[in-house]
């Protein structure tokens, strides 16, 4: 079914560049946000031109490496990809639900993906950009400290709720269009 | 590119349109839906990281202080100027670059970015002059602030190098993996930065340099700092750049030579 559903969607230029750009983004979001101050410093400094400000983005990708443990440079790599996939399935889905059924299925998935991707999401150890915020406003921050992996979970998670959310969207779009009766 | 469309069975949509035509405002309702957990999401991430000032996890670069009050953002000119009295500095002290590092002895991530800043001071040795300050978080390692008490008393009692003998030689261990007890880690090379046992454990032991670590953290907090390692790099007209977690060293030069041009 996964297979056949890649084939539909992914034969299609279009979506190709949704799910690339789509990756693309949040890859970069993880990447970037903790320094994000810093770059729109230096890119809206009229004193830098447009070639060293490109040069000073570009080298900030490479926190990857620097930022990250290993285990959570993989998750996000795994996250920003799955994320891009399920963005990419959901437009399919959209597109051919407008053109035939309404079918909430495939929305709650597809919620499902870009809420658990969100929260999945983020910077090295932890794993979320989220979830550490929200301890630490709430003073909890510690709690990630008394984790097994201190935070790494929820990288994980992010990997299973998107795997899931993929499922489901790919059965969805699978299934022919017809109402449950 | 000719845009395929998605394939529908012509003969099932026939037999649905009726009833998606019945029901256009919940049709509507559910397409929103999409978008609005976007932006919903989108501003819960937004909002995060502006009342986390930016930092990421926990045993990680930007790691968050926990159970610390958050810090306003962009404080960074808030920061303690470098002085040669007061701080163990590498590079040149009259340097038009100065990087002012908040880090933590056993954060994994300052190990790495103690590597990029000695290349990087090794490198631009006439152009950028690094301190290090103390900015342990106990919740997370629990014996970094005795660590940074050590350092401070080889550095008072046997100057700059000494202080950058330990912390080099503690990073080092730490970052090969090195895992031998701290009680016997830390006395180890204190010795081997140059001080007397008894002269280390006096000083250690009397609590004195306390007050200097809890000086740095209270720095470290008030100029933004989240977690560690934190950075402020100071360019020369005065501007200043935070640098949050361990950033490679390309940025960091790239870094440099903005502030340069921006001078």
């Amino acid at each position: 079914m996964l297979l056949s559903v890649s084939k539909r969607v992914f034969t299609q230029t279009r979506y190709i560049q949704i799910a690339i750009l789509v990756a693309v983004l949040a890859l970069s979001v993880a990447i970037l946000l903790p320094n994000v101050s810093v770059i729109v410093q230096v890119l809206q400094s009229s004193n830098i031109d447009v070639a060293a400000k490109l040069i000073f983005l570009g080298s900030m990708y490479g926190a990857l490496f620097t930022n990250f443990t290993l285990f959570s440079a993989l998750a996000t790599l795994a996250i920003s990809t799955l994320f891009g996939i399920n963005s990419a399935l959901l437009a399919y889905y959209i597109r051919r639900r407008q053109a035939g059924v309404s079918n909430t299925g495939g929305h709650t998935a597809g919620v499902l993906g870009v809420v658990s991707g969100v929260f999945g999401i983020g910077c090295a150890a932890c794993g979320s950009v989220i979830i550490s915020s929200f301890l630490i406003l709430f003073g909890a921050g510690g709690l990630l400290a008394i984790l097994p992996f201190q935070g790494a979970e929820f990288g994980v998670l992010g990997v299973l709720l998107l795997s899931f959310s993929i499922y489901q969207l790919s059965k969805r779009i699978h299934d022919p269009l017809v109402c449950p009766s | 590119m000719q845009e395929e469309q998605p394939t529908v069975s012509t003969q099932t949509a026939n037999l649905q349109t009726p009833m998606a035509a019945a029901a256009p405002q919940s049709t509507l309702l559910k397409d929103l839906m999409i978008p609005a957990s976007i932006v919903l999401a989108g501003i819960f991430v937004g909002a995060g990281l502006y009342f986390s000032n930016g930092t990421g996890g926990s045993d990680v670069a930007g790691a968050p202080v926990p159970a610390q009050p958050v810090a306003q953002a962009d404080n960074t000119d808030k920061v303690n100027p470098i002085s040669a009295e007061d701080d163990y500095f590498k590079g040149n002290i009259d340097a038009p670059i100065q990087i002012i590092e908040f880090s933590d002895y056993d954060c994994p991530f300052c190990s790495r970015f103690h590597d990029v800043m000695n290349a990087v001071v090794e490198k631009y040795p006439d152009e950028v002059v690094w301190t290090y300050r103390h900015f342990p978080i106990e919740q997370l390692h629990p014996q970094a602030p005795a660590v940074a008490i050590a350092a401070e008393c080889v550095g008072e009692l046997k100057g700059n190098d000494a202080f950058w003998s330990f912390t080099d030689t503690y990073f080092v261990a730490r970052g090969s993996g090195d895992k031998t007890a701290h009680d016997v880690l830390i006395p180890r090379l204190a010795l081997e930065a140059g001080v007397t046992q008894a002269a280390f454990t006096t000083c250690f032991e009397s609590g004195e340099m306390t007050a200097r670590v809890q000086a740095d953290m209270t720095n470290a907090r008030e100029t933004g700092g989240g977690g560690t390692p934190w950075s402020i790099l100071i360019g020369p007209s005065g501007k200043t750049y935070p640098i949050n977690g361990a950033l490679p060293q390309s940025a960091i030069e790239q870094l440099i030579s903005v502030a340069k041009a921006e001078a």
